[in-house]
């Protein structure tokens, strides 16, 4: 499996790097018999890897005299925010719930369930697992350092954005309105060889009416 | 066939390269036989695919092993409908078929509309036959489906069954139906910034192609939601996974641009806005799949990881390019001359629709590629899922949600406050007494309270536009209700197709709302054990395990759990699910196991069971979902599509070169959404 940082390097080597090394992996990949797991793997035949070697073990040592501080329901609410690292993108909760064949969310779910007899809070709990895995094994990054920047971002773009298109609105309103009292100040020459018609569509030619 | 097929895929790519080459000589030296020359090299391409393609197929169904391809995606005992879509569900595969849809949309559309744009031709053609060259050539070079194999083998490998599914075999043609309609539009935008000419013509050709695109992204997404659902057995139909995500932003910037043009037709404003919207819309198709097939992003739908990712960056970051020193050096050229007249008008409702439709592409397309940002700024590994996307779009969606109901109430051009007060009391009072019921039935959730509102809200706008549209017509013409709402659509397709695709959205942001609802339980069961649980609406269901069977049949092992239902006392029925293992001949286990949910639904709520596991031969895990509305998001899907056709239906020529113009002269009372002819 390529992982993102092999990719970026070979992207760094550039294209020619990809050329010549790629006929090499297509000459093993024909010697390959049938049923080779790892043919699997890199065809969309398997919706993804799972990588059922994938938990860590996160412990805490436990409170003194540790009484549980969170029940069932914000225990679930906390699986929700820890991500199975199987390989399915799913949060701890819904993986173990719904996929028996993952040995990792229940591993997880094990790591928690300890956790929160020893008595920590969701917020330990969620630290602990941060600290053993990093920053990947939450659902959504944290609100604080560079990953602020991924909750910002979005809606300080739209209301810049927005207070743009006012201020360009307002400005264009107001060229338009002089171009508007212009014209209503414009008195057509009455003394021009024309039909009304003909002054019609000059004056529309004017106003840009033509310009769809 | 398997030869003829292997050979013309290699004539296609130097047909492509004749056309891209000699279309845009033609063009750059103003020679009418060379341009003619290109066109009839796209041409020839489509026929040189088309026969690949047959090629293909013709492998496939032939069960000709000794291709890597086939060998690699079907088994003799597959039913040949699948056999048939195992076309598109490898990397290699999918190239082709990318290139089949793609020359066959070019084809059409420059047949079609060559006598019309004669300047903007070739450009097109030779930017059209760029990209297929582009697809042809990976499809040769990186992901040949006529890649032999040393041996032939016995059988295949099939498909994974999980993928062997009605909406498996629908959603990715759709959705590449859509992704490559956005490059007709991206070509005549680039002919158009080439030539620095961009016309009424130029208009028709380039919606025409966005709403086909637009047409076929929602189909595709909304098959693809459906299928997750019944399928993947994780209780819900739209995980914010990076793959979900790319081809969900050319949808949104095909929508910001199907309202935007609408300026454009009455009002000559926004020309530049439009063009960068087509090209955006086009490089997000491109960088989709690149995400897609590059493993970049971690996915769920990690396909393939192999070198084609390093050609589409490679043919991304070139397009992107070019296409930024076109804009940056011509945009200009392409300068409105119209007039502003209010800053409360349907023109400006519109601006803030595109604010918010690009917007929302743009914290999806933030939060899909932030990892790598992160990655690259703090070496740190992050993920970006659904919490994120939730919280920073459902403020935007029900901004926009907002705006549906407001954009066609306001006049075009001005909107006076006696016209705002008539045309917003009905559909206002709507919204509110929606709330209000809520509250009184004991709703809370403030996010989901505003959106019921808006969905009332925008339904009360839809209602009030048909019905002052029928009753219009049935002052003028004495026609019944039905005749009237058939004429009123049929006269103007695109305006009550417009509004039909709006109810459809309304359905959709009603079924989302209902998420916030949905309870998990997790249930174990022995045989004859009963649970009881409370829904989100109140009422008492008693599932009664009926026991756990297992069966062993040659191509799978399953593990089902049958739960007696009750509601209320009533019973309901049986409510199955299963946990398959599919194996090979030889008893090895194929695949990862496999979930059959036990769904029922009800347009009120879907009860969902998956069964986990099976512990002690008699106990049955469970998780016991009560999705609310999940229905509506079918149905709003389904009504999104009828709304598109209606749009989309061909209308008479006459009609159609004055469509945007059609005036509709309302009778006194329909006031103020009439539209006028602007253009003289």
């Amino acid at each position: 499996m390529t992982t993102r940082r092999d990719f970026l390097t070979r992207l760094a080597g550039g294209a020619a790097a990809a050329v010549l090394t790629a006929p090499r992996a297509h000459a093993q990949q024909r010697g390959m018999i049938m049923h080779d797991t790892s043919m699997v793997s890199k065809d969309s035949s398997n919706l993804f890897v799972m990588d059922q070697g994938a938990a860590r073990e996160v412990r805490l040592p436990a409170k003194a005299n540790a009484v549980p501080v969170l029940d069932a329901d914000a225990r679930d609410a906390l699986e929700h925010r820890i991500r199975c690292q199987c390989g399915c993108t799913l949060d701890v909760y819904t993986c173990r719930t719904t996929d028996f064949s993952c040995q990792v969310s229940p591993a997880m779910h094990a790591n928690v369930m300890d956790l929160v007899k020893g008595g920590h809070s969701a917020q330990e709990i969620i630290d602990a697992f941060v600290g053993v895995y990093g920053e990947r094994v939450l659902m959504a990054p944290k609100k604080s350092g560079f990953n602020l920047l991924a909750w910002i971002t979005p809606g300080a773009a739209v209301v810049v954005a927005g207070v743009g298109i006012v201020l360009w609105l307002k400005r264009w309103r107001e060229r338009s309105a002089g171009i508007e009292a212009a014209r209503a100040t414009f008195v057509p020459p009455t003394d021009i060889d024309a039909t009304p018609e003909e002054l019609e569509r000059l004056q529309a030619a004017v106003r840009g009416d033509d310009d769809r | 066939m398997t030869l003829i097929g292997e050979l013309s895929l290699w004539v296609a790519l130097l047909m492509a390269a004749w056309s891209t080459t000699v279309s845009y000589a033609g063009g750059a030296l103003r020679r009418d036989d060379l341009a003619d020359s290109g066109v009839r090299g796209l041409y020839a391409t489509f026929a040189m695919v088309l026969l690949a393609s047959i090629g293909l197929w013709t492998a496939l169904l032939s069960r000709d092993y000794s291709l890597e391809y086939v060998a690699g995606h079907i088994s003799t005992n597959m039913p040949n409908v699948y056999v048939f879509t195992a076309f598109w569900s490898g990397q290699a595969g999918s190239m082709l078929f990318w290139a089949l849809i793609l020359s066959m949309y070019g084809t059409i559309a420059i047949a079609t509309s060559r006598s019309r744009n004669r300047e903007l031709i070739p450009w097109a053609t030779g930017t059209l036959s760029a990209i297929l060259l582009f697809f042809i050539a990976t499809t040769c070079f990186k992901a040949n489906p006529y890649t032999h194999l040393d041996f032939m083998p016995i059988d295949g490998r099939g498909m994974n069954p999980q993928l062997q599914n009605p909406g498996m075999a629908l959603h990715p043609p759709n959705l590449y139906l859509g992704y490559v309609a956005t490059a007709i539009p991206f070509a005549f935008a680039i002919a158009a910034l080439f030539t620095r000419r961009l016309d009424a013509e130029w208009l028709g050709v380039v919606r025409r192609w966005t709403l086909l695109s637009w047409f076929f992204l929602t189909i595709g997404i909304v098959l693809g939601m459906w299928w997750a659902y019944v399928e993947l057995g994780w209780g819900g139909y739209w995980a914010w996974d990076p793959v979900e995500n790319s081809s969900f932003l050319p949808w949104l910037t095909n929508t910001a641009f199907l309202h935007s043009i609408m300026i454009q037709e009455k009002r000559g404003m926004l020309r530049k806005w439009n063009v960068v919207l087509v090209v955006v819309s086009f490089l997000l198709s491109i960088f989709g799949t690149f995400i897609t097939r590059s493993g970049v992003i971690e996915s769920v739908h990690s396909f393939a990881q192999s070198p084609v990712g390093t050609w589409f960056a490679a043919f991304f970051f070139l397009a992107t390019g070019i296409t930024i020193y076109l804009v940056g050096t011509r945009l200009k050229d392409l300068e409105a001359r119209a007039e502003l007249e209010s800053m409360v008008s349907r023109e400006a409702a519109f601006l803030y629709n595109n604010l918010l439709l690009v917007g929302i592409a743009f914290a999806v397309l933030w939060g899909t590629v932030f990892p790598i940002l992160s990655e690259w700024a703090t070496g740190n590994k992050v993920t970006v899922g659904p919490p994120f996307f939730n919280t920073v779009n459902i403020p935007l969606g029900l901004l926009l949600l907002a705006l549906t109901g407001i954009g066609p109430l306001i006049a075009w051009r001005r909107a006076s406050v006696s016209n705002l007060k008539r045309q917003f009391a009905s559909p206002a009072a709507f919204g509110v007494i929606v709330a209000v019921l809520l509250i009184a039935l004991g709703m809370r959730d403030v996010y989901a309270l505003v959106a019921y509102a808006l969905c009332g809200f925008v339904a009360g706008t839809i209602i009030q536009e048909f019905y002052k549209g029928i009753r219009a017509r049935q002052a003028i013409h004495n026609e019944s209700v039905v005749a009237g709402f058939v004429h009123l659509v049929g006269r103007n397709r695109r305006r009550y197709g417009g509004y039909i695709v709006h109810a459809g959205i309304v359905m959709l942001f009603a079924a989302f709302a209902g998420l916030g609802f949905k309870t998990d339980h997790d249930i174990t069961l022995k045989t004859g054990d009963a649970y009881d649980v409370v829904d989100p609406y109140g009422h008492k269901w008693r599932f009664v395990s009926q026991g756990v069977s297992t069966s062993d049949r040659p191509d799978r092992v399953s593990e089902g759990v049958a739960l007696e239902t009750f509601r209320d006392g009533k019973r309901i029925g049986i409510i199955s699910s299963e946990k398959r293992q599919y194996k090979d001949s030889q008893g090895n286990a194929l695949f990862e196991k496999s979930t059959e949910a036990g769904i029922k639904s009800t347009a009120r709520l879907d009860t969902y069971v998956v069964l986990a596991g099976v512990r002690d031969r008699d106990t049955a895990e469970m998780r016991v979902t009560f999705n609310p509305l999940v229905v509506w998001v079918w149905a709003g899907g389904f009504v999104m599509m009828i709304g598109g056709l209606i749009v989309m239906w061909p209308q008479a020529e006459k009609r159609r070169a004055q469509a945007g113009y059609t005036a509709v002269m309302p009778p006194a009372g329909a006031g103020a959404a009439a539209e006028l002819p602007v253009t003289v």
